[in-house]
């Protein structure tokens, strides 16, 4: 199919082929020409070879001298008065690429943006003396032509790049404390209470739980200490922070109370013996399921108080089961929390303050993050009274799914119960946003103003989720943010409300850049033209799923690489097309890029290979 | 894998939709799929007896070992299966 003069201009660099046959004589015009959008898969099949070939900007006005059939390149021996187009220098070395491995739809092919040489170079004095380097193609004619060129867009790109920002005064808009309680050892004891920095639970307290919950059939209490680290457990639901609020304190400022050194961990079956998270599959033995250290997971030395929670069967693949079993375990949690709202201030430790600051002047930005919402294990309970609690919390499912603003501080105070159990190395538990990296890099991140964070659940059907992605473009339109991030857990249809979301704000000339777990296993599944800035959270080796707690997730390395990206987004540098095939160097190459403009390295997180070596991961995957 | 190039289009049946899931039966008696709702791109409300689609290709053995870690992970499985059957069996009686 031919292809228009816009697509013609927006691929000038790509390789000219013909779209029909063409007799000797004719003038090349955008019309003889194929799209280079399907080229990759015809290179791949064999039934194209681009050796020789010219460009398209090359080519076009210049007269064919041999009668061509389709889908042959233009090379120089068959065209007189192809243009010498000035020879491109080495591509910018600092354009950080796509990570993703998006599979674009083929009407809205992913642009590769190629730049050409020269870089302009700003340096803004303020914060700690950060230089930007752009690339000088992204001033004029290298503007992704994909990009919609509005007249905002260019004066915004002017403000970027030529007018010095004017920062206003930073603003600490509210402040949360937390306190930590050191915890060295967990016994069973006739009353929960803390002594020292010791942690008793009451005997008994499980028929309770039972008791309180209708689905709930039964449920075991375990202490897992770092000896017991290699014993089996059933898959992982969710791991969970100890924390609770201090009088008269909400969720997301004042003073929170958190217990270091142990964790909460549900788990369960049904009364048929079926798992809970059926598809979840981290279950076998503890110590080579989890990726310690990731921000939703456990920390190795760290004891967990570990419930397996029997529910009716057949119910464990129906909303109201893993709730039931989510809030069997909070009853424990919560008689906790009563005996932590009574302990001594001398116990603390160690007092963190989390400030919220809006800094004026400097590039409004905000965090979207979608969160599953397609039905049982695909769900969370948002804005509990508690930290990770369940009293006052909603279901976003129940909510329809809609955006709910919070505040970072919100997040980081445990706003989220993660109900979601699919894909234990993508999937982001309870803990995770209470130490959510990006909202943790965002916010500290002196150069950038983090208006709030938005959390936009995936519906199961199409329609809906059209319904909720216009919601999330409405909403950031309303902020008036200069970027904005989005990210998912795991993967699967929920790449459609991604990519939705990417096109609602893209097509408000936002930049955006988004996270999620892709490599291999995860590849999109659709793409349009806002999805360039892309950040692949993928750790693992194969680039799969690989029933490791945690190991897919979003973690400090990859909020550094999406702030990197956005500001580049942000000052219309352009970003490489990814690559067709998931290549883990893109990754490496974009942390070398980051730690040498920041002058600070990058520390890399370890994956499955520093896990003990189980058999499953020997023969399966390595 | 040495045949992954290889993909067929595959229809079935959805037979049993659950808040999570949705299984399916392949058609031609071919097999059984259940997977989680997020692994269905989906433009209506989900019903049994709803006709899919989807590409896929043959199975293929990654090698001929066998596992211990997935015998030891089913067997334990298995095990708490039986004892909780026959704890709902002696409860019923």
């Amino acid at each position: 199919m031919s292809i228009t003069a816009e697509t013609a201009k927006e691929h000038a660099k790509d390789p000219a082929v013909l779209c029909c046959r063409r007799e000797a004589g004719t003038v090349i015009s955008a019309s003889d020409l194929e799209d280079p959008a399907i080229f990759d898969d015809l290179v791949d099949s064999g039934l194209l070879n681009l050796d020789g070939a010219l460009t398209i900007e090359q080519v076009i006005g210049a007269k064919l001298t041999e009668t061509r059939d389709s889908l042959n390149p233009i090379t120089a021996d068959v065209v007189e008065g192809a243009k010498v187009v000035a020879e491109a220098e080495d591509e910018p070395a600092d354009i950080p690429a796509g990570e993703g491995t998006p599979t674009a739809a083929p009407q809205a092919p992913i642009p590769t943006m190629a730049g050409p040489g020269g870089v302009l170079k700003i340096h803004i004095g303020e914060g700690k003396d950060i230089n930007l380097e752009i690339p000088v193609g992204g001033l004029g004619n290298g503007v992704p032509a994909a990009l919609p060129q509005s007249a905002d867009m260019v004066g915004s790109a002017e403000a970027a790049i030529s007018a010095p920002e004017v920062a206003g005064e930073e603003k600490v808009v509210r402040t949360l404390t937390r306190k930590h309680f050191n915890i060295t050892e967990v016994k069973r004891g006739p009353e929960t209470k803390i002594e020292g920095t010791t942690l008793y639970i009451r005997e008994g307290i499980e028929a309770e739980c039972v008791e309180n919950q209708k689905l709930v059939t039964d449920l075991k209490l375990e202490i897992i200490t770092p000896a017991d680290y290699h014993t089996y457990s059933e898959t992982i639901m969710d791991v969970q922070p100890i924390a609770t609020k201090e009088e008269e304190s909400e969720v997301g400022s004042g003073v929170t109370r958190v217990l270091d050194g142990v964790i909460m961990m549900v788990t369960g079956t049904d009364a048929n013996g079926v798992q809970i998270g059926e598809f979840g599959s981290s279950e076998g033995y503890l110590d080579e399921n989890i990726m310690w250290g990731r921000p939703g997971c456990p920390e190795k030395g760290e004891i967990f108080i570990k419930t397996q929670v029997t529910i009716k069967e057949g119910t464990n693949m129906e909303r109201p089961g893993p709730l039931a079993a989510h809030t069997a375990t909070d009853i424990i949690t919560q008689e906790i929390r009563e005996v932590m709202k009574k302990l001594e201030e001398s116990l603390v430790v160690e007092t963190e303050e989390f400030k919220q600051i809006r800094r004026p002047g400097k590039k409004k930005i905000v965090i979207v993050k979608e969160i599953m919402g397609q039905g049982a294990m695909h769900d969370n309970l948002l804005l509990p009274v508690e930290p990770v609690g369940i009293l006052g919390g909603k279901p976003n499912v129940d909510l329809g799914n809609v955006p709910v603003a919070v505040s970072p501080l919100e997040v980081l105070d445990g706003c989220v119960h993660a109900l979601t159990c699919i894909g234990p190395a993508s999937k982001e538990m309870s803990r995770h946003y209470w130490r959510e990296p990006l909202v943790l890099e965002a916010l500290h991140d002196p150069e950038v103003d983090l208006c709030g964070v938005i959390f936009v659940g995936s519906p199961q059907i199409n329609a809906e989720k059209f319904y909720v992605s216009r919601r999330v473009g409405m909403m950031v339109e309303a902020l008036d943010v200069d970027g904005a991030f989005v990210t998912t857990e795991g993967f699967g249809n929920n790449h459609i409300d991604f990519a939705a979301h990417h096109e609602e704000i893209g097509k408000r000339g936002i930049p955006v850049v988004g996270l999620s777990f892709c490599a291999v296993q995860g590849a999109l599944v659709v793409g349009n033209k806002y999805m360039t800035a892309m950040v692949d959270n993928n750790k693992s080796e194969s680039g799969i799923e690989n029933e490791v707690l945690g190991c897919n997730t979003l973690c400090h390395e990859d909020a550094l690489r999406a702030l990197a990206m956005l500001k580049a987004a942000i000052a219309e540098a352009d970003i490489k097309g990814a690559e067709k095939k998931w290549n883990p160097n893109v990754k490496s190459t974009n942390i070398e890029l980051v730690s040498n403009v920041t002058g600070q390295p990058i520390e890399l997180v370890e994956n499955e290979q520093s896990l003990p070596m189980s058999q499953k991961r020997k023969e399966k995957y390595d | 894998m040495k045949y992954g190039d290889k993909i067929i289009k595959m229809e079935g049946v959805i037979v049993e939709v659950t808040d999570g899931a949705v299984a399916i039966d392949l058609k031609g008696r071919l097999g059984y799929l259940k997977v989680p709702m997020r692994m269905l791109i989906t433009d209506y409300p989900l019903k049994v007896g709803q006709e899919v689609a989807w590409n896929m290709s043959f199975v293929e053995q990654i090698g001929p070992d066998v596992n211990e870690k997935y015998i030891s992970n089913l067997d334990t499985y298995k095990k708490r299966q039986e004892e909780m059957r026959e704890k709902n069996s002696k409860e019923e009686s």
